[in-house]
């Protein structure tokens, strides 16, 4: 009874150890985690943006690229949803004609980007035909952009900062999706 | 001492051990118990070690003021931009444009939209297409399939749409061919070739992503060979006939092509994919398309091409002005190998030998290889496919003909992407590397009023207004003659031109630009100049260019507004022809009896429905041109469902 006890106690003990060393030798295994990120991200135009995407997101250490893709397009849609939600709520009070009207077509335009760039993205790096995903991303930059440009005549532009979020993640993920051509 | 048994459950064998020295026991528990915490104590730093330290600090913060809360030394918000050099997707540079930077996003109108669907391209009724697949002459009619989003104007779902014709130019839509209903297609029913048997049968060979994302081949046939519209197909039982080999990811496998006959009698194919940067061309025997042997080695390889998409490989006759079956060999036969550069959007092909008993293909001229060398159309033009059209003796050209303008002016539109009219293609004698491509001669069935012009000489400097009516659905042959003395007195140089690099046509050489304007409105504020530059080198040779400048097309800024174009050799003795097909929001433009091509797609605001003309131009510095024309409205082909389609199958 000893016997099996202790031989319980080992196995326990050896599984435990075995589940914790895992994740370094898997490190090994792919050149950490840590690297493939930085080494991908060096890749794009916002480095330290696509570090912080990536990093946020525990499924990036041990990810290859088509995974990093995965994980930024993630955080990309989003930033983009939350986006287009700020840009609803404010359309609700905004009183300026001219502010609406901005407000609008950024509307407009993030709705392209939440309901056809990101799903063709995702869809493009999952099925493995990655230039529809470079050009859905792509696309999703030039949408963020064209909404800004609205706002360049006008006094105040609330949304400006997670619209440049947009814009740049959106270029870190075509960056990405690049990669897997 | 210890409690050595902190973890056991109580047991009622507890008291009851084994005799034996307890010491004996005892020592083997605390050496294992020892062990355990030392394991246990690594295992927790070593958790420790590979936990993620990083909190959800990436994104800026935004204060009231809307400016970023942190410095960065990052770029200001602007137009993602990238060279070509970098090989991103033409779309990814539309705001490139020197003049945007006060405009917005086009805020497009029905009415502009509606216009810029096409009168006489294979289009579907609505939604999102892409590769031609599978197109075939079978029992009196001409197959098309494509690949096909039924459920938004943007890739995705897809599955292969189906049309006929009895002409190529005519068609008529049939119900979905196949859809992604099987494991192996489930997440894509994508491009694939046909081949028709020697006796008459048809298989068809197409790519499936399965349900985990792998790329695989495999075979489909028509449910009922002797329905001439090929309406319903059947899967193989036993999908997928080919899987990714070793050595070559599953995401790097698709694509098959036509099957060509070898001399041991087995059917041969060729599968585009590569290995890190290379792109290779993979070869298959097989005498059943179910049972296949990988030949050793490749068809071919190119170095930095990166993967190879949609690989057609034919026979071309040196001598003969028809096309040839795909099994045709011989010696007055050169093969062509054809792939669509997935890295730079553009579809290469080169002119070789090739080599039956190991399977392989060696260009004539290395420095103009797959990949690196010539294109089938120097504008918007991929995943092209050939096949060999036994009724009228021709191998037959399609390519997609995607959109330049963004997504969401294509959502809004509810449809993207025509497909080229087919072009017949022949081995251009005379130069040797070249293909010649020109629309097939059925088109001319569309030609209705005709306009003549003779020797019209535009002078340096100038515009030519032609009238020709409605100029938004033409045919045009033109031929231009440049006047000699000033091709012989210009002094030459040693700049180089190239059209992308060059400024348009605002920028104006000795010896060109001059060509025509199409799709311009009265003020010539929106205008698509296809026209020739020749350049003089240094060593008084002459070099012509042929190029189509897409800057002023449009005021709107949310389009493509590159200059596409190359160099097109001329032979001695040889006027410098041309023939543009116009057709609302593309443009097919033919030089040198389609030696060189370029394809476009418009979308004017202004120069559209009765404000779109034509105009001859002429902005060199110190040549005049003139020019002959012959120039027809062309009517509509009245593509649209095939009658009765509700009938069952």
């Amino acid at each position: 009874m000893n016997n099996t006890v202790s031989f319980a106690l080992l196995h326990f003990a050896f599984c435990f150890t075995l589940v914790s060393f895992t994740p370094i030798s898997a490190l090994e295994l792919h050149g950490t985690g840590a690297n493939m990120v930085e080494t991908t991200c060096q890749k794009t135009p916002f480095y330290n943006l696509c570090i912080s995407a990536l990093k946020s997101d525990p499924r990036s250490s041990g990810a290859n690229v088509a995974g990093l893709a995965q994980i930024g397009t993630d955080k990309l849609k989003a930033k983009a949803t939350a986006t287009l939600r700020q840009i609803t709520a404010l359309l609700k009070v905004a009183k300026d004609p001219k502010l609406k009207m901005a407000l609008r077509d950024c509307a407009d335009y993030y709705n392209a980007i939440v309901k056809y760039d990101i799903p063709v993205a995702v869809e493009a790096v999952t099925k493995g035909d990655p230039k529809f995903g470079v050009e859905g991303a792509t696309d999703a930059a030039n949408e963020a952009d064209a909404c800004g440009r609205g706002f360049k005549n006008q006094p105040k532009f609330p949304i400006y900062a997670s619209n440049k979020v947009v814009h740049d993640l959106s270029a870190v993920v075509a960056s990405i999706v690049q990669l897997l051509l | 001492m210890v409690d050595t048994r902190p973890f056991l459950p109580v047991s009622s064998h507890a008291g009851s051990d084994p005799t034996g020295p307890s010491e004996n026991r005892r020592k083997p528990m605390k050496l294992q118990l020892s062990i355990f915490f030392v394991l246990l104590t690594v295992g927790f730093f070593a958790a420790l070690l590979t936990s993620n330290n990083g909190s959800d600090n990436g994104f800026v913060k935004e204060n009231e003021h809307g400016s970023l809360a942190s410095p960065s030394s990052e770029k200001q918000l602007r137009p993602v931009s990238r060279g070509p050099a970098v090989g991103v997707s033409e779309k990814s540079n539309r705001f490139f444009a020197k003049d945007n930077e006060n405009q917005l996003a086009y805020p497009w109108n029905n009415s502009m939209l509606s216009w810029q669907r096409t009168a006489f391209h294979f289009q579907p009724e609505k939604n999102w297409m892409n590769d031609p697949n599978g197109p075939l002459f079978y029992k009196g009619w001409y197959h098309f399939f494509y690949q096909y989003n039924p459920h938004a104007a943007v890739w995705g779902d897809i599955v292969w749409g189906h049309a006929v014709s009895k002409d190529l130019i005519h068609w008529l839509h049939l119900p979905l061919a196949m859809v992604a209903d099987q494991w192996y297609d489930k997440n894509g029913v994508w491009t694939g070739s046909a081949t028709i048997l020697p006796d008459g049968k048809v298989v068809m060979l197409y790519t499936g992503s399965t349900t985990e994302n792998v790329q695989v081949q495999n075979l489909a046939y028509p449910a009922d060979h002797s329905d001439p519209l090929l309406i319903n197909w059947v899967k193989y039982s036993g999908n997928p006939v080919l899987v990714p080999p070793p050595g070559i990811l599953d995401k790097d496998f698709r694509d098959p092509t036509t099957a060509w006959l070898t001399s041991e009698g087995k059917w041969r194919i060729t599968i585009g994919s590569k290995i890190n940067k290379t792109g290779i061309a993979l070869v298959y025997d097989t005498k059943d398309f179910i049972n296949y042997e990988l030949l050793d080695g490749v068809l071919h390889a190119v170095p930095g091409t990166g993967m190879w998409e949609c690989v057609d490989f034919f026979p071309v006759s040196k001598t003969e002005e028809n096309g040839l079956d795909t099994s045709v060999n011989g010696p007055s036969v050169k093969h062509v190998v054809k792939a669509s550069l997935d890295d730079d959007r553009h579809d290469y092909y080169s002119i070789g030998t090739y080599h039956e008993k190991n399977g392989t293909w060696i260009p004539d001229e290395p420095k103009i290889d797959v990949g690196i060398g010539l294109r089938y159309d120097y504008g918007i033009y991929y995943a092209a496919k050939t096949f060999y059209d036994q009724n009228k003796n021709r191998r037959v050209l399609w390519g997609w003909i995607g959109e330049s303008d963004s997504e969401a002016a294509d959502m809004q539109k509810g449809w993207a992407s025509v497909q080229s009219i087919p072009r017949t293609i022949l081995f251009d004698k005379k130069i040797g590397t070249h293909l010649l491509q020109w629309p097939v001669e059925e088109i001319e069935s569309l030609r209705l009023k005709s306009y003549e012009f003779n020797q019209v000489k535009v002078q340096a400097g100038s515009v030519v207004p032609l009238d020709v009516g409605p100029a938004t659905q033409l045919d045009i042959i033109a031929e231009f003659e440049i006047d000699k003395e000033a091709l012989e007195k210009t002094t030459g140089s040693n700049v180089t031109f190239s059209c992308s690099s060059s400024g348009g046509t605002i920028e104006r050489g000795a010896l060109g630009p001059f060509g025509l304007l199409v799709l311009a409105d009265d003020s010539l504020s929106e205008q698509t100049p296809v026209y020739f530059y020749i350049a003089k080198g240094s060593d008084g040779k002459l070099k012509t260019f042929f190029c189509n400048d897409q800057s002023r097309s449009s005021v709107a800024s949310d389009v493509n507004k590159r200059i596409y174009g190359n160099l097109v050799p001329v032979l001695e003795g040889e006027k410098l022809s041309l023939r543009v097909l116009v057709d609302h929001s593309i443009v097919e433009s033919f030089a040198q009896g389609g030696r060189t091509v370029i394809t476009s797609r418009v979308y004017p605001t202004k120069a559209i429905y009765g404000a779109a003309k034509l105009f001859l131009f002429n902005n060199a510095t110190e040549a005049s041109v003139s020019a002959s024309l012959r120039i027809w409205q062309m009517n509509s082909a009245f593509i649209r469902p095939y009658p009765n389609n509700k009938e069952s199958q």
